[in-house]
């Protein structure tokens, strides 16, 4: 990892006189599997809306690929090549799976130069990306309002598989899946990053911090409290550090 | 229950109220005499393009998730400009323009340039001052009115050009040219709304506003564009209105806000966003329209007309809900 694919430099956020982050920087490199752990409130969820463009930092600075980076709405994150996966589903249930998988990149052939929505060539796409991924959803034309929880989350996560993008950052992507569902989805996030796709994910269960991460950062009261290889720390160090009993590996890596 | 039924009583429920329509128009055939005559459900259709066009925009701006009350007034100013401009007695001016028929289009792009602008006006309020869209656009539904009484002056212009006239007099297999211009419309915009990405997004913005944010979907362009046509197609129903009345009263469509209202809820359109499709609307327009024939043709005084209405509102928001039930079932 020569040029790691997103640094952030002392990013701070303030609602009012309230410090969400007082300085956040840390750095993901391609293919990288970073977890993102901290207490409820610690900031985990506003520094992600950041990176994805659903808030502006008060102060600091990103680089993306090496290149100075503030993504202004979520349409600018996306094309940069940021995927996001948010706690509270971004699902609409008035609409059937296709529509969602493909929402605002929708295939359009022309029919006397006006872009129409080609039905058929999105289903048969979203049909193999479901298929593969071990997703079985009965009918795809079924509005999502008709879809379990977990059939639901399964869209979004094969949503980002699908699209991929050079980063994807997962907000508790697990919360309403099943044991076999949330298995196949750490699989996921592996495969993923494979491909040389950097990931961030947020999760509260140690456990699946630990199955798939390369690097857990922690983050307390708005500042990094930890950021440690897998492999050099323990669940009971990182719990550690996230209740602040210790400052163990602070201040960020290298 | 087996695939087939299941498809069968999903094709029931996302068409009720054409088979409520085709029920209504049976019932009326059988029991109202000469009901059943060509002349009555063209007379039908005629009757209901005004409020058909009108319906339209409603619903998109519905469908989006919003709501757009100025379009009666927006309509009724688009009629005024137009009949100032082109009657002949009155307050009208009697403006000539040669050939005769270079009034058509001018008149035309008056009306939906002056709905375009209010909608705009409406539009950029909602999305830019994030103000609710139910009290800016009732704020315009009263200063545009206001407006249509201040540049009448309370009077009203008559006579309007017969070459914008013909449009109201020519007929087509029955009908004359300003209903297919209706039906035309709801050909158009249902296909806008079916079958590209633009109409896609409207929908999936009135499901759910922050995902399509977060999708990258361009939201405040999108519901500034469905303010705007939901204006300019209110300008349409204006040009229709002149037309029909030839010339423009400074009440002229009081009220037909409230049926548009009734013809969109009845068509299918929930006032929560996201559900609805256009066909439905026009198929609601189609049924307020058969009840009133009926109403005249039995003689019963007009006033009962409202109280008609307003069931009919009552019993399809009662369809809706039990609708869904039904739907929660097949799930």
């Amino acid at each position: 990892m020569s040029e790691p694919l997103l640094v952030l430099d002392k990013v701070t956020k303030n609602y009012g006189a309230i410090e969400a982050l007082k300085g956040i920087s840390f750095s993901i490199g391609r293919g990288e599997v970073v977890a993102l752990l901290g207490d409820n409130g610690a900031g985990k969820s506003t520094l992600v809306k950041i990176i994805s463009g659903g808030l502006e930092p008060t102060s600091g600075r990103m680089l993306f690929e090496g290149k100075e980076f503030l993504a202004r709405s979520p349409a600018e994150a996306k094309a940069a090549g940021i995927e996001t996966v948010y706690q509270d589903l971004s699902l609409c249930t008035n609409v059937d799976v296709v529509a969602n998988f493909f929402m605002g990149r929708e295939i359009t052939r022309k029919v006397l130069g006006i872009p129409v929505l080609d039905e058929r060539a999105m289903e048969a796409v979203v049909g193999k990306a479901l298929a593969s991924a071990g997703t079985r959803i009965p009918s795809l034309r079924t509005n999502v309002e008709h879809l379990s929880g977990g059939q639901r989350q399964a869209i979004e996560l094969n949503r980002f598989v699908h699209w991929g993008g050079k980063l994807v950052l997962l907000d508790e992507p697990f919360a309403a899946l099943g044991v076999e569902q949330t298995r196949r989805g750490l699989d996921m996030i592996r495969q993923v990053a494979s491909q040389g796709i950097g990931v961030v994910i947020i999760t509260h269960i140690m456990q699946q911090a630990f199955q798939v991460a390369d690097r857990i950062v922690v983050i307390r009261q708005g500042v990094v409290a930890g950021d440690v290889a897998r492999n050099k720390t323990s669940p009971d160090a990182v719990i550690n550090m996230i209740t602040g009993e210790t400052l163990a590996g602070a201040g960020p890596a290298g | 229950m087996n695939p087939r039924t299941r498809h069968a009583l999903e094709f029931v429920l996302d068409n009720l109220v054409w088979f409520m329509l085709l029920l209504v128009l049976v019932v009326f055939s059988l029991f109202i005499p000469n009901y059943f005559q060509l002349g009555i459900f063209a007379n039908i259709i005629e009757a209901s393009s005004v409020l058909g066009v009108m319906s339209i925009g409603l619903a998109l701006v519905i469908i989006a998730g919003h709501m757009d009350l100025s379009v009666e007034s927006v309509a009724a100013l688009s009629a005024m400009a137009v009949g100032i401009l082109f009657c002949s007695s009155g307050i009208g001016l009697g403006v000539q323009l040669h050939p005769q028929w270079l009034m058509v289009p001018v008149s035309l792009l008056l009306a939906l340039a002056v709905g375009g602008l209010i909608g705009a006006f409406n539009g950029y309020l909602v999305v830019r001052v994030k103000m609710s869209a139910f009290i800016i656009t009732l704020a315009s539904y009263i200063w545009v009115r206001g407006l249509v009484l201040v540049i009448s002056g309370g009077r009203s212009a008559q006579d309007l050009a017969p070459a914008i006239r013909w449009f109201g007099i020519q007929r087509l297999i029955g009908l004359p040219l300003t209903a297919w211009i209706a039906v035309a419309c709801f050909v158009v915009f249902s296909l806008i709304m079916a079958k590209t990405p633009f109409g896609r997004h409207l929908v999936m913005i009135g499901g759910n506003e922050t995902a399509t944010f977060r999708a990258g979907i361009r939201v405040n362009r999108n519901l500034v564009i469905a303010f705007v046509l939901a204006g300019a197609i209110a300008g349409l129903a204006g040009w229709l209105l002149a037309i029909r009345t030839s010339g423009a009263t400074a009440n002229l469509g009081i009220g037909l806000l409230f049926n548009a209202f009734a013809a969109v809820v009845i068509g299918g359109v929930s006032l929560k966003g996201g559900v609805g499709t256009l066909p439905g609307v026009y198929a609601g327009v189609l049924l307020l329209s058969a009840i009133n024939t009926a109403i005249n043709l039995m003689g019963l005084p007009a006033n009962f007309t409202q109280v008609i209405h307003g069931l009919l509102v009552l019993a399809a928001v009662l369809l809706d809900a039990f609708k869904q039930t039904i739907r929660q079932r097949l799930a």
